[in-house]
This record gives C-alpha cells, sequence and structure tokens, in this order.
C-alpha cells in the first residue's frame, strides 16, 4: 500500500499552494491557492491533472484549506464555481470568515481598478462560501464512514490550521504555512504525537535559523523609548486594513499596489503583510508598545490614524480562542486588543507638540496618510520612523531602507529633507528550519514531503531530514507524484542500543474504550481509566 | 425507614441495596450508636454475600469510629485482598487509611499486575510510601510496569521509580542504567502524561547514573543534560516545564553542551571545541542537535509557565560556568521585558544568585533593560532589582552613575520606594567606594548648593546622595575624600535615612559615626582640590570583591562608637579585613530573608521555601573563607540555616494536608529529635549573643516542645513538659529584666502553662489543641549579625595510630590516649568532656579541667593523656574519641550518669577513631 501525493501547486516553489493526495482510495486536496506573480494559466494550478475529464466530484473526496492568505484559498472559487466542484470543503471558523473577504478584496483590485478580466465573480465567492464546513481545532470530524481530519493550532495567521488526515491505518499530516515560536498574540503550532505515515510541511526557510526575537524587540522598545523620552514624535506606517480603505478611496490604489507584491513575496522576505497577515504585524508591535507602556508606566499618546482600530478590535474578539497563550488568559479580566493606550488621530495634531507615536497607513509610505505625516516629521532629528523588514521598490520605505540620501523626492515639486531616525523591524510569520526539524523529530513520521519553499534550500532541508532523522524526504516539482510506501517500519529516533530486556504482555487491551478528552482529541484507554480522567478533571474544576 | 436497619432482615441472598447502605452509614459515623448495633452491623457488612466497593468504604468507616471493632473490621478488610481484584485493591485502600496493611510478596506482585486498571495504578501510586515491600523487588514491579499497555499506569509506574530514586541506594549500576534508559525509550511514547514521567525519571536516575562512577560523571552529566534538552520542544507545556526543572538539578555539565543550549545553530569545531578531551568531543558531536537552542526555546515560549522554569534552571545552571553564565545573561535580561510579572520576577531572582556568586557581569548594553526595570509598575519587580543593585559590582563609573540616576528615577515616579531606595544607595556607596570619590566633587557641590540654598528644600534626591557619600568610608576610610561638612549634613538628615544602614547599626551609632566623621580631622581639606582626589583614588584598590589591600580602618571612630555603645556592639572594630564586612553583609542579607520566608511558608508555599533554603545552603557552603571571624559568622549562619530547613520541614506537618498521616509521624519525630539538637548546638557551640538573640533562640526551643507535646510526645509528656516549663521560666526572667515585649507566641504559651499550674496538672492532660493555638502565632524574627558571635570549637588528633599501627593495651588494665587538642573561643565556665566510646555502646568520659590545662586565650594548644580503664578481653578493640561540651543552659536534668557530666552533650568536633591490640595475643 502507498500514499501517492500529487503536487499541483508550491512544488519546489512559494505560490499557489495545492497538493492532491491519494491515500487508501480517498483523494483529498490540501489548499487551493493562486499564484501572485502570473497573469495567464500559471496563475491556477492545473487542474486537469486530477481528473482528464473534469468530474471534480468524483475524482476528490473533499478540499481542506489551511488558513486564509490567497496563495492557499486563492483559486477556491474558481474551482468550485468555474470548474465545478462540488463536494465538501473544510476550513477552520476564522479562515471560513475571512477567506471570502481576502477573494472579494483580490477581485475589486484585479478588475475594479486594473481592469483586468474577471476570474470568479463576487456571486461565485458566495456560493463557494455555502459549500464550506467549518471545524474546530482538535475536533475529529467524520468526513464520510472511513475519512476522518482533524485540525491542529499552527500558528502563523488567525486561524491557520495544520490537517490530521486518516484513512484506515494510513494517517498523514499536511502543514500548510505554520509557526514554531510564538509571538505576544500568535501562539506556536500545536500538535500531538500521532503516528503517521507521511508528513507534508512547508519550508520557506529551509535554511534559515533565527535568533531570538527578544534582541529585535528590545532594540525596537528601545529606539522609540529614546525617542518619546527626548521628545520625540514616533511614525509607524503599518499595511491597510483590507476593506477598510474602501471608505478612503484615494488611497487605495496605493495599498493594492502593495498588496499584490506582498502577496507575491509571500514567505520569501518577510511573511504575509496583507489584510490580517498585515494587521497581525500591527497588532503584534502594538501589543508589544502597549506592554511596554503599561509597564514603565509612559504616558505618552500613541495614536491610530482612522479606521485602524475599529477592525481590529472586531475580529479579534470574534476570534479570541486561536490567539496566544497570554491574550487567552487575561481575556476575561483584559482584552489585549483594547489598547489602553491608544487614542484616535486627528489630522490637526500633526503639529502640535510633544512627543507621541502615530500608526499610520500605508505601510510602505507609498502614499496616503504615512506620506502626509512623513512629510511633517521627516525633517527633525528628534523624530523616528520604523519601517518593515521589507519595502517595495519605487516607495519612500524603500528609498529611506536602501540608500543613505537625505533628500527624497516625493514628486518633481516636492523635497523632503530627512533628518530623523530610521529604523527598521521584521516579524516573520513562519517557522525557521530549526522550527520544521523540531516538528519533524517530534512526529517521526514514515516519510517527509516538503512543499512551500525554493529548491536549492528544500534540497539541502531534504538531506538534513534524511541524515539526522533518518527518514526518507522528498520535494517534488509541480505536477510531480511522488509515491510514499506505507509498509516500510516505523522510522523510530531511539537509539538502537536500548532494545528492551523486559516485556510485560497484556492480552486485556479489548477492554479499551474510545474517549473524548476535551480537547477532543480521541484515545483508548481502559473502561475503569474513564473513570480516572472523570475525576481528574473534577479535581481541576 | 427503620426496619431496613434491623439487620435480621438484611440475611438475605440479595446485595445491600444503595439505600440500606446509605442507613448504615448513618448509623456508623454516629458515635452514640449502642455498640450491640454496631457489632450486629458489622456481621451484615462481613456476610454480606458479594462485598461492594461502598461495604468496603462502610467497613473502614465502622473501624475508624468504633475503635473496639476496628479489628475485625480490619480483618475483614484484609480477607478481601485474597484474590487480585479491583475490590481487593479498594479494601488495601482502607485499610492503608487505618495501618500500615502488611502484604507478602506474592499478593504485593499479584494485586500489582492484577486485571483492574485503577487497582494497577493505585497499588503502583501506593507502593513506595504505604507498603513495607523490599526496594528489589518494588523496582523490578515498578519497572516492569513502564510496559503496560495503558498510559496511566505506566505513568503511575514511573512515578514510582521517581520516588524510589530518592530513598534507596542502588550499588547495581546496570540496574540504574537500565531504569534510566527504559525512562528515554518512553520520551517517544504517544502520551502526554507518559513522556512528562518519563522526563522526571530521566532527571533523576540519571543523577543517580552520573553519581555511581567518578570517572564517567562527566559523560553522564552531559548526556542526561542533552537528553533533557531535546524535551524542550516537546508539545505538551507540562512536559517542558518538567524538562527545565530537570536541568535545574544538573550536577555538572560542560561548558560546550551550556553554550550549545543557547544557541539554535549547532556550534561548529571552531574554537568552542578545543577545550573538550576526545570522549567530550565525539559526545557533543552525537547529541549537540538535541541540546541546540533548547535554553533559548524555552525562554521564548509561548507558555509563562516555561518561561519561568527555564530561568529558573539557569539559576542553578549559571554556577557551573562562568563562560555560560556571561551569554546566558544577555538573554536573561530580554526576559525583563516579559509580559508576565512571575516571568520577570523569576529572571531577577536568578540575576540576583548571580550577582552573589559574583557572576553577574553587568555591560553597557544590559543597562537600558535592567536598569528600566527600576520603573517597573510592580512594586516587587522594582524591589527585586534593587535587590540586585545592592549586591552587584558595577564595572565603570558611567554604570555606576547609571545606576544613581535610574535610582532617582524610581524615587521619583515611586515615592512609597524611598526606604528601600535609600538602602540600595547605601550599599551601592558602601561596595563603590571608588566612583564615589569620583563624583564626591559635583556630589558635594550639589549639596551644598541645596542647604545654603537655605529654602529648606531637601530633596529626597540630596537625602539620597548624602547617603552615597556617607556610606562609602564605612568600611574603608581612606584619607578624608568625602568632605566632613557632608556628614554634618546627613546629621541633620538622621531620621530620613538611617533606615538605610539598619543592616548594620542601628541610629544611635549611625549618628555617633556622622558626628565623628563630620569633625575636620588636621590632613582634611575643606576645599576639595579635584588633582588631590584623582591622587588618591589612584591609590585605593579598585571596587573589586575580596581584595584584602583595601585601605585602613579608622578604628579610633570604631572604639570610639564601642565607648558610646557598651550593650550593642554594632560596629565592628574588629573588621579589618574588607572581607569580613563582606562576608557580614552576606550574612546579614541571607538572615533576613528567613523572616519573609516564614511568610510564604505561612501562605503554603514550603516547596519553594525549601529549595531556595537549599540553594542557599549550597551557596553558603561553597563560600571560600580564610579569617576565623568569618569562619564564625558563617558557621553560625549555616547552622541556624540549617533549623530554619528543619523547623520548615517540621511546620509542614502541621499544615491541614499532611497533619494526621500515620506514617509521616515518625518522621515528624525524627526531625523533632534533630531540630532540637540542633538548637542546642547553636545555644552552646556559638557564645556572644545579644540578650535578645538568646531570646529568640530560646523561643525556637520552646516551639520544638510545643510542637513535640501537640504532635508527637506520648511517652515522655512528663519530662518534654517540664523541659518546657522551664525553658518558659528562664525566658520569663530574661524578659522581666529588659524593655523588651514578648512575642504573641510566648504570651500566649505562658497563659496556657499558667492554666495548667492553676490546674495543678503536668502536660499529659494539657489539651494539646491549646498548644496548637499557641503555636499558630509563632513567627520569625529577623536575626541580624552583628560580629560578637564566636563559634565554640575543638580540634583533637592522635598521632602515631591508625588500624595498622595500634597501640598495645594489657586486657584488664587500663591504657593510656594521648590527646593533641586545640580548644577555639573556649571560655573557662565551659564544660568540656572527652568522651571515649566502645563499640558495644559502653561509654567513658574524662572531664577536662581547663584551669588545670596549659594555654590560654581565644586559641589554646595543649596534650592531654585520657586513661581509658574498661580495657577488654580482646585481641584488639577500636575507641571513638571525641570532645563534647555540656549544655549548661537546660535546668532539667534527664541525664543519670555516675560521675559523667550532668546535662546533655554537644560535640565540638569530629569523632577520631583509636585502635589498640593487645600486647599478649592468643
Ligand atoms: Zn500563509
Amino acid at each position: 500500500m502507498a500514499i501517492e501525493t500529487l503536487v499541483l501547486g508550491a512544488g519546489q516553489e512559494v505560490g499557489k499552494s495545492c497538493v492532491v493526495v491519494n491515500i487508501n482510495g480517498k483523494r483529498i486536496m490540501f489548499d487551493c491557492g493562486m499564484h501572485m506573480g502570473y497573469n495567464d494559466h500559471r496563475q491556477f494550478p492545473d487542474f486537469s491533472l486530477i481528473s482528464p475529464s473534469g468530474d471534480f466530484n468524483d475524482a476528490l473526496s473533499c478540499i481542506i484549506i489551511t488558513h486564509f492568505h490567497l496563495d492557499h484559498v486563492g483559486a477556491l472559487a474558481y474551482f468550485t464555481e468555474v470548474c465545478g466542484y462540488g463536494g465538501p470543503v473544510y476550513m477552520t471558523y476564522p479562515t471560513k470568515a475571512l477567506s471570502p473577504l481576502m477573494l472579494e478584496d483580490y477581485r475589486k483590485v484585479m478588475v475594479d481598478r486594473r481592469g483586468e478580466e474577471e476570474l470568479f465573480t463576487s456571486d461565485h465567492i458566495a456560493e463557494c462560501m455555502k459549500k464550506v464546513i467549518a471545524v474546530d481545532l482538535k475536533q475529529t470530524v467524520q468526513v464520510d464512514e472511513d475519512l476522518e481530519i482533524r485540525a491542529y493550532y499552527a500558528g502563523h495567521v488567525i486561524g491557520a490550521a495544520m490537517f490530521y488526515v486518516k484513512v484506515g491505518d494510513a494517517e498523514m499530516v499536511y502543514t500548510g504555512d505554520y509557526n514554531m515560536t510564538p509571538d505576544r498574540h500568535l501562539g506556536a503550532a500545536q500538535i500531538d504525537r500521532l503516528r503517521l505515515d507521511l508528513l507534508i510541511t512547508e519550508s520557506t526557510y529551509a535554511t534559515t535559523i533565527r535568533d531570538s526575537k527578544y534582541a529585535r524587540e528590545r532594540e525596537f522598545l528601545k529606539a522609540i523609548h529614546k525617542c518619546v523620552s527626548s521628545g520625540g514624535k514616533v511614525l509607524i506606517p503599518t499595511f491597510a486594513l483590507g476593506r477598510a480603505q474602501d471608505q478612503n478611496s484615494g488611497k487605495t490604489i496605493g495599498t493594492a499596489r502593495e498588496m499584490n507584491g506582498l502577496y507575491y513575496l509571500d514567505g520569501i522576505q518577510f511573511g504575509n503583510t496583507s489584510f490580517f497577515g498585515s494587521n497581525s504585524t500591527n497588532s503584534e508591535l502594538c501589543i508589544l508598545l502597549e506592554d511596554y507602556w503599561e509597564r514603565m508606566n509612559l504616558k505618552v499618546p500613541i495614536y491610530f490614524s482612522a479606521g485602524l482600530t475599529i477592525q481590529a478590535n472586531m475580529y479579534y474578539k470574534m476570534l479570541i480562542g486561536w490567539t496566544s497563550q497570554k491574550i487567552k488568559d487575561t481575556y476575561s479580566t483584559h482584552n489585549a486588543f483594547d489598547f489602553k493606550n491608544v487614542h484616535k488621530f486627528e489630522r490637526s495634531m500633526l503639529d502640535a507638540p510633544g512627543p507621541c507615536v502615530l500608526f499610520a497607513t500605508p505601510g510602505m509610505i507609498s502614499g496616503g496618510f504615512s506620506l502626509e505625516v512623513f512629510k511633517h516629521w521627516a525633517p527633525s532629528e528628534n523624530n523616528l520612523v520604523t519601517l518593515p523588514g521589507y519595502c517595495l521598490a519605487g516607495t519612500v520605505g524603500h528609498k529611506l531602507t536602501s540608500g543613505k540620501s537625505t533628500n527624497i523626492d516625493i514628486d518633481p515639486d516636492t523635497q523632503i529633507d530627512v533628518r530623523c531616525q530610521i529604523h527598521q523591524l521584521a516579524f516573520s510569520p513562519h517557522t525557521d528550519s530549526k522550527g520544521i526539524m523540531d516538528l519533524v523529530k517530534f512526529l517521526s513520521p514514515k516519510h517527509v514531503i516538503l512543499v512551500h519553499g525554493e529548491k536549492p534550500k528544500m534540497d539541502s532541508l531534504r538531506e538534513r531530514i534524511h541524515s539526522e532523522l533518518e527518514i526518507p524526504c522528498y520535494n517534488p516539482a509541480n505536477n510531480e507524484t511522488k509515491c510514499s510506501s506505507v509498509d516500510t517500519p516505523n522510522s523510530t529516533l531511539i537509539d538502537r542500543n536500548l532494545t528492551p530486556e523486559l516485556k510485560v504482555e497484556d492480552e486485556r487491551v479489548a477492554d479499551g474504550v474510545l474517549v473524548m478528552e476535551s480537547n477532543k482529541k480521541a484515545k483508548i484507554v481502559h473502561r475503569d481509566e474513564v473513570l480516572i480522567m472523570l475525576d481528574k478533571k473534577k479535581q481541576e474544576v | 425507614m427503620n426496619e431496613t436497619l434491623q439487620p435480621q432482615q438484611n440475611q438475605t441472598e440479595q446485595p445491600l441495596t444503595l439505600h440500606t447502605l446509605s442507613s448504615i452509614r448513618s448509623l456508623l459515623i454516629n458515635p452514640s450508636t449502642p455498640k450491640r448495633t454496631v457489632s450486629s452491623l458489622l456481621q451484615t457488612l462481613t456476610q454480606s454475600p458479594r462485598p461492594t466497593h461502598h461495604t468496603l468504604n462502610l467497613l473502614s468507616d465502622l473501624a475508624t469510629h468504633h475503635s473496639s471493632f476496628s479489628q475485625p473490621a480490619l480483618d475483614s478488610l484484609i480477607h478481601s485482598t485474597d484474590s487480585p481484584t479491583r475490590l481487593a485493591v479498594d479494601s488495601l485502600a482502607s485499610i492503608s487509611e487505618l495501618s500500615f496493611p502488611e502484604l507478602d510478596d506474592e499478593r504485593f506482585v499479584s494485586l500489582c499486575f492484577g486485571p483492574s486498571i485503577p487497582g494497577r495504578i493505585w497499588m503502583l501510586r501506593n507502593a513506595g510510601c504505604t507498603f513495607r515491600v523490599r526496594p528489589a523487588l518494588l523496582f523490578t514491579v515498578l519497572l516492569g510496569s513502564t510496559k503496560d499497555p495503558y498510559p496511566y499506569v505506566r505513568a503511575a509506574s514511573l512515578e514510582g521509580l521517581v520516588g524510589l530514586s530518592g530513598h534507596g541506594e542502588f550499588c547495581d549500576v546496570s540496574m540504574v542504567k537500565g531504569c534510566y534508559l527504559r525512562a528515554l525509550e518512553l520520551f517517544d511514547d504517544m502520551d502526554d502524561c507518559v513522556r512528562l514521567s518519563a522526563v522526571r525519571v530521566v532527571a533523576s536516575w540519571g543523577l543517580l547514573l552520573s553519581a555511581s562512577n567518578a570517572d564517567m560523571k562527566a559523560y553522564w552529566c552531559n548526556e542526561v543534560f542533552a537528553k533533557l534538552c531535546s524535551m524542550a520542544r516537546d508539545m505538551s507545556v507540562k512536559v517542558r516545564v518538567e524538562a527545565f526543572s530537570g536541568l535545574a538539578k544538573m550536577e555538572m555539565v560542560s561548558k560546550d553542551f551550556l553554550l550549545q543550549s543557547l544557541s539554535k545553530r549547532v556550534l561548529g569545531n571552531g574554537k568552542q571545541r578545543e577545550t573538550m578531551d576526545q570522549i567530550t568531543s565525539e559526545q557533543f558531536a552525537m547529541l549537540a542537535t538535541s541540546v541546540a537552542g533548547a535554553l533559548m526555546h524555552g525562554l521564548e515560549d509561548e507558555f509563562f509557565e516555561v518561561r519561568k522554569s527555564a530561568c529558573q534552571s539557569l539559576h542553578r545552571l549559571t554556577i557551573l560556568s562562568v563562560e555560560f553564565a556571561r551569554e546566558a545573561l544577555d538573554l536573561l535580561m530580554d526576559m525583563l521585558n516579559d509580559d508576565s510579572v512571575v516571568v520577570r520576577l523569576q529572571a531577577l531572582e536568578t540575576m540576583h544568585h548571580m550577582a552573589l556568586n559574583g557572576w553577574l557581569k553587568l555591560q553597557e548594553k544590559h543597562l537600558h533593560m535592567f536598569l528600566g526595570a527600576l520603573v517597573d509598575n510592580c512594586r516587587e519587580v522594582r524591589c527585586a532589582v534593587r535587590k540586585i543593585l545592592k549586591v552587584v559590582r558595577l564595572g565603570d563609573l558611567a554604570m555606576f552613575k547609571s545606576s544613581i540616576d535610574r535610582l532617582l528615577k524610581n524615587l521619583d515616579s515611586y515615592l512609597q520606594d524611598e526606604a528601600d531606595v535609600f538602602s540600595a544607595f547605601s550599599h551601592l556607596g558602601r561596595n563603590h567606594k571608588k566612583f564615589v570619590g569620583y563624583i564626591v566633587k559635583e556630589t558635594f557641590e550639589e549639596v551644598e548648593a541645596a542647604f545654603e540654598g537655605n529654602d529648606g528644600f531637601k530633596s529626597a534626591r540630596i537625602a539620597a546622595l548624602l547617603i552615597i557619600s556617607i556610606s562609602a568610608p564605612l568600611f574603608n576610610e581612606y584619607l578624608g575624600i568625602i568632605p566632613p561638612v557632608l556628614f554634618s549634613y546627613a546629621v541633620t538628615l538622621l531620621g530620613r535615612i538611617y533606615l538605610a544602614f539598619s543592616d548594620i547599626m542601628d541610629k544611635d551609632t549611625l549618628l555617633a559615626y556622622l558626628c565623628e566623621k563630620s569633625r575636620p580631622s588636621s590632613d582634611s581639606v575643606s576645599d576639595i582640590n579635584h588633582e588631590d582626589v584623582e591622587q588618591q583614588l589612584s591609590l585605593i584598590e579598585g571596587d573589586t570583591p575580596n581584595c584584602d589591600s583595601n585601605g585602613v580602618i579608622d578604628s579610633k571612630i570604631g572604639s570610639q562608637i564601642m565607648k558610646e555603645q557598651k550593650e550593642v556592639t554594632c560596629y565592628q572594630v574588629e573588621q579589618h579585613q574588607s572581607e569580613y564586612s563582606e562576608v557580614t553583609v552576606y550574612v546579614n542579607f541571607i538572615l533576613a530573608k528567613f523572616p519573609d520566608m516564614w511568610q510564604m511558608i505561612e501562605t503554603g508555599l514550603t516547596n519553594e521555601v525549601l529549595r531556595s533554603l537549599r540553594c542557599l545552603k549550597e551557596e553558603l557552603t561553597s563560600l571560600n573563607i580564610d579569617s576565623s571571624e568569618s569562619r564564625d559568622a558563617l558557621a553560625f549562619t549555616l547552622l541556624y540555616l540549617r533549623i530554619i530547613k528543619l523547623l520548615v520541614e517540621v511546620w509542614e506537618h502541621l499544615l491541614p494536608a499532611k497533619g494526621s498521616c500515620s506514617h509521616g509521624l515518625a518522621e515528624l519525630e525524627f526531625k523533632l529529635g534533630k531540630l532540637d539538637k540542633r538548637i542546642k548546638e547553636l545555644m552552646s557551640k556559638l557564645v556572644g549573643f545579644s540578650a535578645e538573640e538568646e531570646l529568640n533562640i530560646l523561643e525556637l526551643i520552646l516551639v520544638t516542645y510545643a510542637l513535640r507535646l501537640w504532635k508527637v510526645e506520648t511517652i515522655c509528656v512528663n519530662l518534654t513538659f517540664k523541659r518546657l516549663t522551664s525553658i518558659y521560666s528562664c525566658v520569663e526572667s530574661m524578659l522581666k529584666e529588659r524593655p523588651v515585649l514578648p512575642s504573641n507566641f510566648v504570651v500566649e504559651l505562658g497563659k496556657l502553662l499558667h492554666k495548667c499550674q492553676t490546674a495543678s496538672v503536668n502536660g499529659a492532660s494539657c489539651s494539646t489543641l491549646q498548644f496548637d493555638k499557641c503555636l499558630k502565632l509563632f513567627s520569625l524574627k529577623k536575626f541580624v549579625f552583628r560580629g560578637t558571635i564566636r563559634q565554640l570549637k575543638a580540634e583533637l588528633s592522635i598521632s602515631n595510630n591508625d588500624s595498622l599501627h595500634p597501640f598495645p593495651f594489657v586486657s584488664g588494665l587500663p591504657v593510656s590516649v594521648p590527646c593533641e587538642i586545640t580548644l577555639h573561643n573556649i571560655i573557662s565556665k565551659c564544660k568540656l568532656w572527652l568522651k571515649m566510646s566502645f563499640d558495644d555502646g559502653l561509654v567513658q568520659y574524662v572531664f577536662l579541667d581547663l584551669d588545670h590545662l596549659e594555654g590560654y586565650g581565644d586559641v589554646r594548644s595543649f596534650a592531654f593523656v585520657a586513661p581509658f580503664y574498661r580495657t577488654p578481653k580482646a585481641n584488639s578493640f577500636r575507641l571513638k574519641v571525641c570532645i563534647s561540651l555540656e549544655c549548661l543552659f537546660e535546668s532539667v536534668c534527664p541525664v543519670q550518669r555516675y560521675g559523667g557530666p550532668k546535662y546533655e552533650l554537644v560535640p565540638l568536633c569530629k569523632e577520631k577513631q583509636v585502635y589498640f591490640s593487645n600486647v599478649n595475643k592468643d
């Protein structure tokens, strides 16, 4: 018996994640993304490889979407409404809530602003979402008699999940994008130890090992604290919040351009920075500052430019269960997204005296309000501008990070003498190679397939998994199929010399009972043990 | 309803209904139920056709509530353990609440492998503490059960092994290794709870394994370290927490392993490796990936429990390598940015320990974070930073100045911190006299301006600057760098600043010190010449710890103060070495902790307290001290710490959870005995206590006796009671002479004793409950070491004798034992005995008459020939000889020996073995 993996997208590249797995006779599509770098047929996965006849309903048992980024969900509406797939689609609740917004946003930018041909309509999106079945974390869902799936927390962005699939005695996990180190508002990926035949994992940072995020945080806070305590003003340009932009139509084009570029670059440079991806960075910075202000008893005001707070609050309140431990813990007493020190910024405050911190859109100072503020504040060496880790060429942000030039031409008539301090910082929502290795080691599957990465780096990681963990590992290219045989004995990490010298057999395993724990993970315990488990819970209460 | 209770009606073949059972229960727990009824209930229960869980419970209820029937009820319960069923285990559980169940090996094993899963789990969980099972058998059963198909059974067996590791001595290394390796296998278990317990086994048995072979210790320690590190990335929070708790127990780890745990990248063959030997190097290559970044991951963890545990493990690990301590500090500093107060506090606590060890090397890059915490909105955090500032050595003037600035900012933002901020300034000044010298000119100008301004503006800032200036010459007078007028200014603020010095002197002493210093001496100049200062400063050795050549002590001032302060000798003339003042400060620092710890105990944090006590003890014992004064200080502190530790352990038994544990009683009695011995040792072996201190110690003795009367004493009630009253009257008479208020505990105890006396009863009829009431009022007082305490000590040596070179003797005739004796701090009122004990328990005492022996002064050395009379009829024999001190302070006399000491003895030296061989061998 074997598990067959057909890679339709994100094979040796980043973009249009889509993998179809044939496991014990069931065919499952993981993710259905679009490639933001192309405008032709390469934009979508080649669905014809699934079924030459185009009968996708028979060919697939279900679709599973890991998170709302367009390179994971972008082709879904097209596949269901245009190609005609009518079977079930599974995703988490937040992903279900946010995906239609993402798809709609994208459609608008492409069609309304750029006049490109429409690939799917608003109605398509609405129809498509009707096929979606939302799942909870660690909830075991019986797709049909033989196929069960379960979602695990993946970090990365709100609602992101890894999926476990079991058909008969074959088991596998598809990770989607994930993060193994927590930040202040999203937790680290969390999964049970399972007996896996196959693990399909992303490998965006296949060779990078990241240093502690603390150093970056410290430098960021130090720079800001120093600036405000000497009376300066801090500008933190942040990425747009999707639809919030509709109200200020004038700024949307700049945002859209950013968005397009950023999607394309998802994961390679600095991760996902659109919509909630970007909002994620906003929240991260804001929570960081808010904590610091609270702890240091700082009274300097923090401002959000119009429209920024409302959405962040709304969604995160709704989705509180998907954030990090800290935020969940304190939620009952204090909502971390109710930024206590944050106030709304009025244009009239631009030249008001005294220190302050301002979050303003758009993120790369490509226009709009952040540019306006920048014009006012940049000429003073007391002030500080922080920039994301990556800025698109042509933006003011890019000029600030690349050149030493102190004079920046905004347009032929305007030139700014930049004397303020510049501080760059980046947060990545993807795991580094150490995290991938740690996950693979923890799960110890029989086979590993790498997707969502650059080929040379994936090759090197593949070798490491093979040599260090002794697990066969592959990184097939797009449209390749990889067979992983399931009959080979489980590769374990136990030292070979640890042969057990004692053996206690127990024929009473048949007394086992299947129970669901609170985390909805099923496990076999003896029927008498159920009482113990219940008792234990009683004590905890 | 009453009809159903008629036992006759239950004599059917039907099992008892729940309704009936509950009625029986209400009868049983009612103490006034007539015996006849109880007897028939017992019959009903034992003859019930199918015993159930409920009938067992009722039987044990019956045994508890009606003592006259407890034996037959127990017998019936024991009968139920015949076959290895769930029921058998239940009845065992019931029995174990009543007494020690006796189980033979076969029964024990069959129950442990019985078909009932909860039964197995109960057996494995309780095997170690409830049954008297041979360790070897227990070990085998536990190890076997780690293969059980059910996860909770596996976990229980692993927990059993953890417990076992603390008890038995395991001589067979392969046994230890087998257990360790089995737990390692379970690191891959599917179940979180099993992995959790496996981590605990690897940590505890790994330690045993590394201790089993001195040559391999380093190897195994590295191995255990790496394995624990590999669990730092487990997906279960509890497992991760436990992995770091395990790391906190490591006794040694190679530097390269430690450093690797801070770096996610595997460290290459570069400079890190050159120090390693071949084996370590190969081992490192094997294990580096599992170690990589483990601690860093722990510190970055999403869950504060894990981050806290990681910070805590650093506490231990930083002791193991200086280089590691330096690198770990960078990470620890970042933890001050943590959103959890608990984690911030733990990070600071760890730094504090590093500072005490002298391994806290603050650098410029740390200051923003570190000093930033001085304005943290959490009071405990600010306090913890100041605690570190009080002991740390700052490396350069810039850091010293920044610290002052930030402390002042602390004061600005949080007025309520004033007392402790001032105290921090005082310590900062004492520890950095050279830096104080550098800033004295500007300080002087600022203070002078404030005072001359005549606007009455004497801000906290000025007070702080004065404190730091006047602290600098405290232990190190040097050439009048501090202008005398500063001391006069300080006098005017005495009321505000004296608390900053309360750890070393009281208000009056401080005043005397300030007055003395404010008198301009002939060579001091009123105007400071900057060049002169520079020159003088260059004469002063750097502000490094343990630097003996630090200026000259102004003994003139010291003696002056002595004259004015006859009773309390606060300011020590004898402080001739800066090391001594270091030790005093350190010792007082430790002593100051105990009252706080006591409060923690009352809030139930016993384990935390015990842990910190253990750490303190380790620190104390690891100090390397040369001067005899310091040795006295340490001996006192160590002994006092041991007493506190025992007291804490004993106190734990009083907490409701542990209170009625029957098997804990023997342990309690043992500990009380030890406590009693230690306090007496403190009372006798150390001299120079002030009256208050003596009162405190006597109060501790009272507590011990009260505890004994309340909890354990059954045989010697009268004697203990007598002792209690005698010590109490001693306390009473001391209190009369002094204007000191007795503590609540003493007051309450007095009332109780008075009641007993007026009722003319002895301790036996004194209600134990009342002791409980007294004890609840007890709290630990702060002990301040003032340098007057001396340790009585003796050295005994017997030359030219060992088992190969015995002294000759003739059986039946006395033989002489030539002793060379050195006595320290022994005064003539001490009664010393040479105690010679023979193998069969026979003891002979020889009195050492100090008036008739050579030598005088603090240290006396002389030779003394002791006769031993009862030489046996044997080819050879051995004597154990020891110099002991008679405890004179207790007037109740339990020891009735003919011609020997009347009171209890405290050994002053280690026992010496003397060997004799018969000249007329067969
Ligand atoms: Zn993504």
